[in-house]
């Protein structure tokens, strides 16, 4: 007999329109797809909503769509479903690389793409069950008044953990949100802010739809660091896009995840642009990423080794994919 | 006699290792209490506080999932299998059998989910390599075996085919 | 299909699978979690949110008006300190007066359903002064730290000093001496099973029966017996399945006798199941341990003399403490040729839960270090790391200079089948960037000599009954937790009587029916039980080849008893199926039982000196074991390619089993130099789930190539010595040796996690720089 989780009402509503009647209908409501984010914490006692609103009955938004210039996945697409889809693979290939790294096989079974792309933002003083946070005084991200991890400072630094949204971000990728006031699209980037307590910009009523995906002549990876190699959120992962090849760089894209509160696609590429991919190079990659990943004591693995260990796998990545030996993760 | 009313339950219809059946369940139920303690089918074990050890893993519709962050009335509809359906006919089923012959159980805590996530695998690859093996079970925690047998029983039944 | 013909090397026999492997692989093996629970209440546990604090106040009132809440418990209800050494009970199931650790359970409820027990929780009031708490062993022992228990001056459980042989000339006569201090974290056992117990109490009987995820039945119903004053033959103490132990439950443990205190005060039956932050609260496993060791060499990797000092951060309570240090200074020996040894350990007192025994228990942290600096001092005197144990070897039978009994002794053999089969000498050296080999040795004992209780009863008995039927129903107390204890004592039994082990049933752990047994702890059931089992074979022979020879009108000296048939070796055509023997043996005599018994001589009980019982055994496991492992120098990340090992169960009475064990045993290692370890953030458990404890999953584990050497040992049962613990301890050092074969880096700390040996190529490079500037500098 587990721990029971509070009582709940959940529905299921057919449509994305019913998802949103729903959710302005029942203020304290959540979302659920795959739940294997949202479930963990609701029996760690994080969060209390009377209602949950279940994504797995509407059609729309379990189904991806490939074709010559782009693709258009489902917020409820699984990330097994991903793995399945060559296709997606062919042209997207840090996709598929960072899919294959998420949780463990049975979890990508019912995890979703919306689900990790709006994933809870992750700390050791968070992620803990009830009794634990609440004989640490709780902290701001929930119930609390401070922060354990930098008491100086007024914001949560809880650190977002998803593996895809690196991949999606040097694809380009936008997103369509729906709510009570319509639907609306904007580049990934824009669905993130850094702060830990409230990492998502989505409205309350809103909710992630979809991803787009342009084709671009792309050669693309994804690598992370992790304790284990299954079941471990990554302590840093680094996606890189780009096109040219050793002589000279036509476009080039790099972005982090597991080192701030929000996904990072990282500034100042484009002046690396026409260069050859030499030790210089690599080496600018290497401080920009030190420069932007600002992780903080979230994890019990220093915050050191985090930023070094983005900076160390995107200068691979960058380098392997540059000679065409495209490594995945 | 306890201090509140019990949660409002919903009919729930599972087809739960070949034959439906029809509960009264609670939304907030998890499918791992509900195959234990409603249809007493207490093979599926947990090991953790919530997804972390995969002891608890089931087919729903024929792929592996952890019960124990799945809600029961999510599965309405569907069907579920459990270690208890594996063995048809009076005959260990091919994993259940090589788990056993090969050691692939220990304690045995582990094992009902270990064989339905390897049994996820061989349907969808009846004949995977080492590291595929490996990889479909990393969501299985053992703490017995070093996973040495247990790769060695999965393709053991792999190569006895179906 | 014997899983033992005597003389058949282990390697080409297979051993039988277990015998209770077909109810585990098809769900049906119930353990406690599935036991029938029927109109039971449902236990929770009130833990301590503090560290360190006197109580002022502890107000339950309220918990127990609650609709629903059938019991409350409180330290009121024990006043009675329990542990598992009686010279060091110093724990109440729940604590009274004082808290020691957060997390420590304070009161508990029992209630018709969790969601009521849970609201029962939340209206326990407690007020604390709190005090200042310790988390470190330094910390601790400050001169100024206030006492965890008033008794216990520095915080100290336990200072052991121990001196054997003439250190001086050890150390004079070295051509090389150098000294380590490695730090290895905490781990836990982790075993799958969460903990759970389910207590039945009858009052119209006054008799208890608990059921429990216990690997000492016999300790906890001593336990409960004088934690709630009952009689012991009031009590039933029932084995379930177990889902791994590993140690975890080799003591009774605070959540058990609450569960059945709660079960009287209720009159009812009551479940208790820990979630698994509570399983890592209870603890009792592995001691963050700091151990100082300095060896002395002569240039051919001669050992002269050793100093080791060890310090164990041992929790909040005694437990297994004592033990724990004391077999961490007695283990140094047994293993190579010292000519001198000094051992001073401390088992200190923290405010964090406490720690006990844990596979390999005492010996794991101190044989690492211990391995690890041979190795290095091999390299600094040009030695390969075979040739330097080589160097060491023992020779059975022999004593130690703690007059430890070694009788067998196969290690020389071990590291020749792993030096071959890694290829080591070819390939040493020569693996590509980024890999190394490592190798290391280990040992462990099988069953301590002397058990914790001296009671004047034998180590070990064993029932066997034979009825009508033909069932030869082995009755064993040896509480079976997927080690494999059921099995070999069937086999034994079989192979005895020389019948198929499918004809025997085995009942095991059922205090009104089995015969009591000290239980799953030091790797003591093949070698006692299992003696034990022959002993009671070899009567239940006896009495089946006078019924024969009755039956066969023939002396029973000419009657063979073979593949289960009898027959008149006179007239060899005269042949008894054993099905009539048995029928005939039943005649005048009915269901025949038999005992068999096993002691350990007093000359095995180890040396006068305080504390020597602690390490003496009758036989010692030996391992070796070489490690390739490759290191990613971008990110940090070990991966461990291949292991092989090889391990001296003098015999391996089911080989199958034994290769599971050392297989088991040798990946645990390998967790503990990876990726386990605990930590506490002011006291709090960070690790306490299995997404932050990090137990290897199938991906990062490597394939184990096994080798059985088998040295026959003179006392085992058919020669056997203990599988399940000796491998251990060589997994770690074979790592870091591997590490350092590929880097060139030492690790001190263990495990290695990805930051860490980063940390590790950082350092290293910084000091290339370093030497190289100076180099340039003039
Ligand atoms: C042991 C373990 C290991 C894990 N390891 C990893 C890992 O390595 N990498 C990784 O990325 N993740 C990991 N996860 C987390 C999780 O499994 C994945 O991130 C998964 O993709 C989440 O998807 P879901 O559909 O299950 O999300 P859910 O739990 O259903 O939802 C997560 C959050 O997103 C919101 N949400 C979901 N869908 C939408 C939508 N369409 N619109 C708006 N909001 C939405 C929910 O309200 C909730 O707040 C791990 C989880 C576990 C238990
Ligand atoms: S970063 Fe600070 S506020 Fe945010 S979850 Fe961690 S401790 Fe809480
Ligand atoms: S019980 Fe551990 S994953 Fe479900
Ligand atoms: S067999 Fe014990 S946990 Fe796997």
């Amino acid at each position: 007999m587990t721990r029971p989780i509070h009582d709940f009402r959940l529905l299921r509503p057919q449509s994305v329109d019913a998802v949103i009647e729903a959710r302005s209908m029942h203020e304290n409501s959540r979302i659920v797809a795959g739940g294997t984010d949202l479930i963990v914490n609701l029996r760690r006692g994080i969060g209390r909503p009377s209602v949950l609103i279940s994504l797995d009955g509407v059609e729309e938004i379990g189904q991806t769509f490939v074709s010559p210039d782009g693709a258009r996945i489902g917020s409820g697409v699984t990330i097994a479903a991903v793995l399945a889809d060559r296709e997606l693979a062919a042209k997207f290939p840090a996709l598929a690389a960072a899919a294959m790294t998420i949780a463990g096989p049975s979890h990508r079974n019912l995890a979703t793409v919306g689900g990790n792309l709006c994933l809870d933002t992750r700390c050791i003083y968070y992620n803990q069950s009830e009794w634990w946070r609440a004989s640490n005084g709780y902290c701001l991200k929930h119930r609390g008044e401070v922060c354990h991890v930098a008491p100086q400072g007024d914001r949560c630094h809880a650190v977002f953990s998803g593996d895809l949204a690196p991949a999606l971000l040097v694809h380009g990728a936008e997103v369509e949100l729906a709510g009570s006031g319509g639907r609306r699209r904007m580049p990934l980037a824009d669905l993130y802010r850094e702060d830990g307590r409230a990492h998502l910009t989505l409205a309350d009523d809103e909710i992630l739809v979809g991803v787009h995906l342009k084709h671009e002549s792309l050669r693309s990876g994804y690598a992370k660091v992790r304790t284990r190699k299954a079941m471990d959120f990554p302590l840093a992962g680094v996606a890189v896009a780009l096109d040219g090849n050793v002589g000279a760089l036509r476009a080039l894209r790099v972005a982090l995840t597991g080192t701030n509160s929000c996904p990072v696609l990282l500034q100042g590429t484009d002046e690396l642009l026409g260069k050859p991919v030499d030790e210089a190079l690599l080496k600018s990659i290497d401080k920009l990423v030190q420069r932007q990943a600002q992780p903080v004591r979230t994890t019990l693995a220093s915050a050191n080794y985090r930023r070094l260990a983005a900076a160390g796998l995107a200068r691979r990545l960058t380098d392997s994919l540059a000679t065409g030996n495209a490594s995945v993760s | 006699m306890s201090s509140q009313p019990p949660p409002r339950k919903q009919i729930v219809r599972m087809r739960v290792n070949g034959r439906w059946r029809e509960d009264a369940v609670a939304d907030h139920a998890l499918l791992v209490d509900y195959l234990r303690e409603t249809a007493g089918l207490t093979g599926t074990k947990t090991g953790c506080d919530g997804g972390e050890c995969g002891a608890c893993a089931v087919l729903v519709d024929g792929v592996a999932v952890p019960s124990c962050i799945t809600l029961a009335a999510r599965c309405d509809g569907h069907s579920v299998e459990t270690i208890e359906g594996m063995a048809q006919g009076g005959r260990l089923h091919r994993l259940q059998k090589a788990f056993h012959e090969q050691l692939g159980a220990q304690c045995g805590f582990c094992t009902p989910g270990m064989i339905m996530a390897a049994e996820a695998l061989l349907r969808k690859n009846p004949k995977p390599t080492e590291a595929e093996i490996r990889s479909a079970l990393s969501g299985n925690l053992c703490r017995c075996t070093g996973y040495v047998k247990i790769v060695k029983a999965v393709q053991i039944a792999a190569e006895a085919g179906s | 299909m014997n899983a033992s013909v005597p003389g058949t090397p282990a390697n080409a026999r297979r051993g039988i699978p277990l015998v209770d492997g077909v109810e585990k692989v098809t769900g049906k093996a119930r353990y406690t979690a599935d036991l029938d629970r029927t109109g039971a209440l449902v236990g929770r546990i009130y833990r301590s949110p503090v560290n360190h604090a006197e109580i002022l106040r502890l107000d339950v009132s309220r918990a127990r008006a609650l609709p629903g809440v059938i019991a409350v418990v409180t330290g009121d209800d024990c006043p009675h300190p329990y542990g598992v050494l009686p010279v060091a009970m110093n724990e109440y199931p729940m604590a009274r007066d004082r808290i020691r650790y957060r997390g420590e359970p304070i009161a508990a409820v029992a209630a018709v359903d969790a969601e009521t027990a849970e609201q029962a929780l939340a209206l326990i009031a407690l007020e604390v002064r709190e005090l200042p708490a310790y988390f470190a062993s330094d910390e601790a022992r400050a001169s100024d730290a206030v006492l965890l228990h008033e008794n216990k001056e520095g915080n100290l459980e336990r200072a052991v000093h121990h001196a054997f042989g003439d250190i001086d000339a050890g150390f004079a006569e070295a051509d090389l001496v150098r000294e380590v201090s490695i730090d290895c974290a905490e781990v836990n056992h982790a075993q799958i099973e969460p903990h759970a117990a389910l207590a039945e109490f009858d009052p119209l009987t006054g008799r208890l029966t608990m059921q429990s995820v216990s690997q000492v039945g016999y300790y906890l119903h001593l336990m409960l017996a004088r934690c709630l004053e009952m009689d012991e033959s009031r009590i039933r103490m029932i084995k379930p399945f177990i889902g791994g132990g590993f140690g975890a439950r080799v003591e009774a443990l605070n959540f058990e006798v609450i569960t059945a205190l709660l079960a009287r005060v209720a009159e009812a039956k009551v479940y208790t199941e820990l979630t698994r932050e509570e399983c890592f609260l209870t603890h009792r496993a592995r001691p963050q341990t700091t151990t100082k060791l300095k060896l002395g060499m002569a240039k051919d990797g001669r050992l002269t003399a050793c100093e080791c000092e060890v310090i164990q951060r041992g929790g909040a309570y005694a437990g297994y403490g004592i033990v724990t240090i004391l077999y961490a200074g007695a283990l140094l020996q047994g293993l190579y040729r010292l000519p001198a040894v000094k051992y001073d350990g401390y088992r200190v007192y923290t405010n964090l839960p406490p720690c006990g025994a844990m596979r390999g228990h005492g010996a794991v942290n101190v044989r690492h270090t211990f391995e690890v600096l041979l190795d290095r001092m091999a390299r600094e005197l040009g030695l390969d790391p075979f040739d330097v144990r080589r160097a060491n070897l023992l020779e059975a039978p022999t004593r130690t200079l703690n007059d430890l009994m070694i009788n067998s002794y196969g290690l020389g053999e071990c590291l020749e089948w792993v030096e071959k089969a890694s290829g080591w000498r070819e390939r040493r050296g020569k693996l590509a960037p980024g890999k190394g080999l490592g190798m290391a040795c280990s040992h462990y004992v099988s069953g301590a000599a002397k058990p914790v209780h001296w009671t004047g009863e034998p180590h070990a008995v064993i029932n066997v009954k034979l009825d009508w039927d033909g069932v030869v129903t082995v009755l064993t107390g040896a509480p079976e937790i997927g080690q494999g204890s059921s099995t070999m004592a069937v086999i034994a039994v079989a192979e005895t009587l020389d019948i198929p082990p499918d004809w025997l049933r085995v009942i095991c752990g059922d205090s009104e029916v089995t015969p009591k047994d000290n239980g799953a702890y030091s790797s003591r059931i093949t070698f006692m039980v299992g003696n034990a089992a022959i002993d009671a074979a070899r009567k239940l022979k006896g009495i089946l080849v006078d019924a024969a020879a009755r039956k066969l009108q023939a002396s029973p000296d000419d009657v063979e008893c073979a593949k289960g048939s009898f027959r008149n070796a006179r007239s060899p055509e005269q042949v008894l199926p054993f099905i009539d023997v048995v029928r005939e043996a039943l005649v005048n005599e009915g269901t025949i039982t038999v005992k068999g018994t096993f002691t350990c001589p007093p000359e095995a009980q180890g040396g006068k000196h305080r504390g020597g019982a602690v390490g003496s055994t009758m036989g010692f496991s030996y391992a070796a074991q070489v490690v390739e492992a490759s290191i990613d120098e971008v990110t940090g990340e070990v991966t461990v390619d291949k292991v092989w090992v090889a391990l001296d169960c003098g015999h391996a009475i089911n080989p199958l089993a034994v290769e599971g064990q050392i297989e088991g045993s040798v990946w645990m290692g390998m967790g503990q130099a990876l990726s386990e370890e605990t930590r506490y953030l002011d006291g709090l458990p960070a690790h306490a789930s299995l997404l932050e404890y990090r137990v290897p999953t199938s991906n990062e584990s490597p394939p184990v190539d096994v080798h059985i050497v088998e040295t026959n040992d003179p006392n085992g049962p058919f020669g056997a010595k203990e599988a399940s613990e000796g491998a251990l301890a060589s997994a770690m050092p074979a790592l870091v040796a591997a590490i350092a074969d590929a880097t060139g880096i030492d690790l001190d700390q263990l495990p290695v996690t990805p930051d860490r040996m980063m940390d590790a190529l950082i350092e290293r490079r910084r000091r290339a720089r370093r030497e190289a500037t100076r180099k340039v500098a003039p």
